[in-house]
């Protein structure tokens, strides 16, 4: 009794205890729910589907086996066989494309003298902010032209050039857009182990008389290689499980050749039709096994190497190669192919939103922005120009709120593990639950939806269905591992010295936590709060299945107007939710230094 | 005032028990008393002094300050850091960056619930004692580390608390500085009329400071005793190698009992007679190799005596040479007072002087004997 009485006098040991418990509950046995989901039959539509007088709740293999194998009308084939491996082609693609291009610049900015460093890398990343679909908007908005019955996109209006619909839509469109929105996360992660390099490793082999090319090969390749190869890990398994792209590059004809079907739109249509729920968790599964795959694997890789990729400390002189006469159009090129890519998809967005045929000024309007008019059909409220809709506001507020809860929710948590992990550090619990708080980085967000969907239907917890606290819920625990992150280095940072001179002194834990421990590492703390509500802001793929009719959210708004083809209003909330990311992340930095290259890039 | 009382306390940090960072450790720290825990890296010192102040848990034993137990492993009792009056120097010093000098100071007095009043008279206060008056407004960034390592100090003793921990605290300042706050706090020690225990792997720190010196090795009390003992009168091989500059000379020997106080051994080439203040009835001479002799560096006289080396390196520093000998292919150290310089290969007569040669059993390592060898004709 004394001893438990002593262990929970320690702050760290009772943070321990209650957030384990509370991370049992909110990632692990909603993952089990999603297990059991699977082998069960999920409600009576789904019984009537099978067939057989199964009954309702009963047990079954059906799901896995019809899924993965049957033959009747090339079920298994078309279902799930062909998405999946046009996602991983789709992947490869995009990593290629990010690596190539995110590599580049990366060497151009650490190991160049190239001029306008800082503008090329600041604009560079910039798109990274941007929701993830944006770059598949702009695509479709510049490519797209009346040749395929899609409306006059910029490349159209402006040279008249109409490209062939596989340019515009399917595989191949899905595939560069998401190499283009993740060549910034190449960026950062190649950039970052490029600059910390340190120098001296190439300057004792150049002593050594090795040729500029053997010190390429084998010097810095085998340095860079883990962060390369880790590069293209994670941007594989992001891109393999894209939601939000394929589904807005997917609107070719069925029959045209261009369909694509990527395997997290093949899910979501699974589930939503009401007969193959179950089918959609195995699929939610399949490629929670991938990810986890993947990052095991990320891990491994970046675990045993990393003894030889540490950096040694900021190295003084680093000598930048000399570019000659190419330096001042290396630079033009340069600069204008980041302007592009992050100013053209949001003039791409204003202009689609202003325009009744983009680039013609005869159709400029201001009706899908203030237009009183109602949509044909639509509910009360539902105007057609978005800023007098009621509809959008409730769904932008409903945004905001979420954003901001989850935000103090995850970051709040984050921190407190983050010191329970410092504190505790190599405790086996400490361990389990800083693990436990970094799993949900590992599962697809729309695989985590997915997970929730399926303990939202679980007897004894169907009164989350379709409820805003379901979605405050997934929310926080999927964007916890940015928190906690910023939270554990932040933390570890601090000597337990800090900490232990207050403790000697009497001061009481909470004073600690919030007059020595928070001011310090302030601006930190502040990245970790900052991380989950720009991600939530921004989050499609988590809430796509999760919120009704009754919670929408300014996301899945836009996901439905792109889904009935209202382009104008789809392009002008992006740009809105784009706005707001942007404003809220300026305010912030301004006012406590806080960015968010601080903590983990997602 | 306070007495420390440890009684086995043994602090294990692997679940699986196989390695003791401290080990069944009993000590006595009287009430005024200058101590230091000194060893090698990794020995278990930083350990036993968080322990003491609370900021580690032992796995077992129990800690008495003053009439209080602190800690019991047995009835689970365990104080925690802020209730048992002490205070506690660190070795990065731990100024909190985001507060200045004074609030550094003032920030644990608010938590006693002083009065503004009184907390401003007391800061002044230290302050003063430590001499940087001029500082009170500047952060700890702006500060030399001999200052911060002033403004640690003021931190700490401004609770005025019974027991003072300091954990390596001179160990991040530079060779000068660290002679100089090397005098301050045995002053301070007096004036504050203290308990000091001090951590430290540096043995002239120790020897300088303490009153008693604790010396420990792989979580085991070495020797607990004051350091000039320490030095003459060694315990064991590892006590008598790890204190004094430069290291005590050690020659394997075999030796054999001749009488209760005397042994005789050959090495060197020369025969030796030891004969010792204890008795030599541990000695196991059954065995070749069965004893080392101890012989520090200012019991080798040079120019003196028949035994024979050669000069292998000499090391003048103005006040003393170090010498190093070769002798039948071992290394003898010997000190001389006062500068001279030798030639590399200059030949050398020697001999062993003085009552204080300490001869060690070669296996458990213990000491035997302290006495006197003169050569056998």
């Amino acid at each position: 009794m004394e001893k438990i009485k002593s262990y929970c006098s320690k702050p760290a040991n009772l943070i321990t205890v209650i957030f384990l418990t509370l991370l049992l509950l909110a990632v692990v046995l909603p993952l089990g729910t999603l297990l059991v989901g699977s082998f069960r039959v999920n409600g009576n539509q789904e019984a009537i589907w099978i067939g057989d007088d199964v009954e309702e709740g009963s047990w079954t293999f059906h799901h896995w086996t019809e899924l993965l194998t049957s033959k009747e009308f090339n079920y298994a084939e078309t279902k799930f066989w062909i998405p999946l491996w046009e996602s991983a082609l789709m992947a490869i693609i995009s990593c290629f494309v990010a690596v190539l291009f995110g590599g580049m610049v990366a060497w151009f900015i650490t190991r160049s003298d190239l001029p306008a460093k800082q503008f090329i890398s600041t604009v560079f990343v910039f798109p990274y902010i941007m929701p993830s679909w944006s770059m598949a908007m702009f695509w479709e908005n510049f490519f797209k032209n009346t040749g395929i019955n899609a409306g006059m996109g910029i490349l159209q209006s402006t040279t008249g050039i109409c490209v062939p619909e596989s340019m515009v839509y399917g595989l191949w469109p899905c595939a560069m857009s998401l190499g283009l929105h993740y060549a910034p996360f190449a960026y950062i992660l190649i950039g970052g182990i490029l600059r910390n390099m340190d120098a001296n490793l190439e300057e004792a082999a150049t002593v050594l008389k090795a040729s500029r090319f053997k010190i390429l090969r084998r010097i810095t390749l085998p340095i860079v290689l883990p962060a390369l190869i880790s590069t293209i890990l994670l941007v594989f398994s992001s891109s393999i499980s894209s939601f939000t792209v394929p589904f807005f590059l997917n609107k070719s004809s069925i029959n045209s050749g261009n369909n694509f079907v990527s395997i997290s739109v093949q899910m979501r249509n699974l589930i939503n039709t009401g007969f193959t729920i179950g089918q959609g968790y195995v699929v939610a599964i399949v490629l929670m096994i991938f990810s986890i795959g993947i990052l095991t694997l990320n891990n491994w890789f970046t675990g045993t190497r990393k003894s030889f990729t540490t950096v040694t400390g900021k190295s003084g002189q680093v000598s930048l190669v000399n570019l000659g006469r190419a330096r001042i159009p290396t630079a033009v090129l340069m600069i204008i192919i980041v302007a592009f890519f992050a100013i053209m998809p949001l003039l791409s967005f204003a202009m689609e939103s202003l325009f009744e045929v983009p680039g013609d000024w005869s159709t400029f309007t201001l009706r899908y922005w203030t237009s009183t008019e109602l949509f044909e059909g639509s509910n009360k409220g539902d105007t057609i120009g978005i800023l007098r809709s009621a509809t959008m506001w409730r769904a932008m507020g409903r945004s905001l709120l979420l954003s901001v809860l989850v935000s103090l929710l995850a970051g709040t948590i984050g921190i407190l593990i983050g010191y329970a992990v410092a504190r505790k550090r190599g405790s086996r619990a400490a361990t389990l639950m800083s693990d436990l708080a970094f799993l949900p980085y590992l599962i697809p967000s729309m695989s985590f939806g997915a997970v929730y969907l399926a303990l939202s239907y679980t007897k004894g917890f169907t009164w989350l269905d379709s409820s805003f606290f379901l979605l405050l819920l997934v929310g926080s625990v999927k964007f916890m591992p940015f928190a906690s992150r910023a939270g554990t280095s932040a933390m570890l940072q601090l000597s337990g010295e800090i900490e232990e001179a207050a403790i000697m002194m009497g001061v009481p834990w909470w004073k600690r936590m919030a007059r020595v421990l928070f001011p310090i590492q302030k601006a930190s703390f502040i990245s970790g709060y900052l991380l989950p509500f720009i991600s939530c802001m921004r989050e499609m793929s988590l809430f796509v299945l999760l919120a009704a009719s009754y919670t929408t959210l300014v996301t899945t708004l836009l996901q439905e107007y792109s889904r009935t083809g209202l382009t104008q209003a789809s392009n002008a909330i992006n740009l809105l939710i784009i706005l707001v990311v942007l404003v809220i992340q300026f305010a912030v930095n301004k006012l406590t230094g806080a960015s968010l290259d601080r903590g983990i890039g997602g | 005032m306070p007495k420390i009382v440890l009684e086995h306390i043994t602090k294990r940090f692997d679940k699986a028990g196989t390695h003791n960072a401290v080990q069944d450790l009993n000590m006595v720290i009287e009430d005024r008393e200058f101590i230091t825990l000194l060893g090698p890296s990794g020995c278990g010192k930083t350990t036993t002094l968080r322990m003491i102040a609370g900021l580690e848990t032992p796995t077992m034993g129990r800690i008495t300050i003053g009439d209080t137990v602190v800690f019991d492993s047995e009835t689970g009792v365990n104080i925690s850091p802020a209730k048992r009056d002490i205070g506690f120097l660190f070795q990065n010093y731990a100024l909190w960056p985001h507060m200045t000098v004074y609030q550094n100071i003032s920030f644990g007095l608010e938590n006693l619930g002083w009065t503004q009043e009184r907390i401003r008279k007391r800061v002044e206060e230290m302050l003063a004692l430590l001499q940087i008056e001029t500082f009170e407004k500047r952060y700890p960034s702006e500060l030399s580390g001999g200052q911060q390592q002033r403004v640690a100090i003021a931190r700490t003793l401004a609770p005025a608390p019974k027991v003072l921990f300091m954990d390596e605290p001179l160990s991040n300042l530079d060779a000068k500085l660290r002679l100089e706050m090397r005098t301050e706090l045995k002053r301070l020690h007096a004036e504050t009329d203290s308990t000091f225990v001090y951590v430290t792997h540096d043995q002239l720190e120790a020897m300088t400071l303490a009153t008693r010196v604790c010396l420990m090795n792989n979580g085991l009390l070495q020797q607990y005793a004051p350091p000039l003992r320490v030095y003459n009168d060694p315990a064991n091989l590892f006590a008598a190698e790890f204190v004094g500059s430069p290291t005590i000379n050690f020659i394997p020997v075999s030796a054999r009992k001749t009488g209760m106080h005397t042994a005789e051994f050959s090495t060197l080439g020369r025969t030796f007679l030891f004969e010792g203040d204890d008795s030599l009835v541990d000695l196991n001479d059954t065995r070749r190799d069965n004893a080392v002799l101890g012989v520090r560096p200012e019991f080798v006289h040079l120019e003196e005596g028949v035994m024979k080396g050669q000069v292998y390196a000499a090391l003048p520093s103005g006040m003393e040479t170090i010498v190093q000998l070769k002798v039948e292919g071992q290394l003898l150290t010997s000190v001389k007072f006062g500068g001279v310089d030798y030639n590399v290969n200059t030949p050398m007569y020697f001999t062993f002087s003085g009552s204080g040669l300490l001869l060690f059993d070669k296996e458990s390592g213990r000491k035997l004997a302290k006495g006197s060898v003169k050569l056998k004709e």
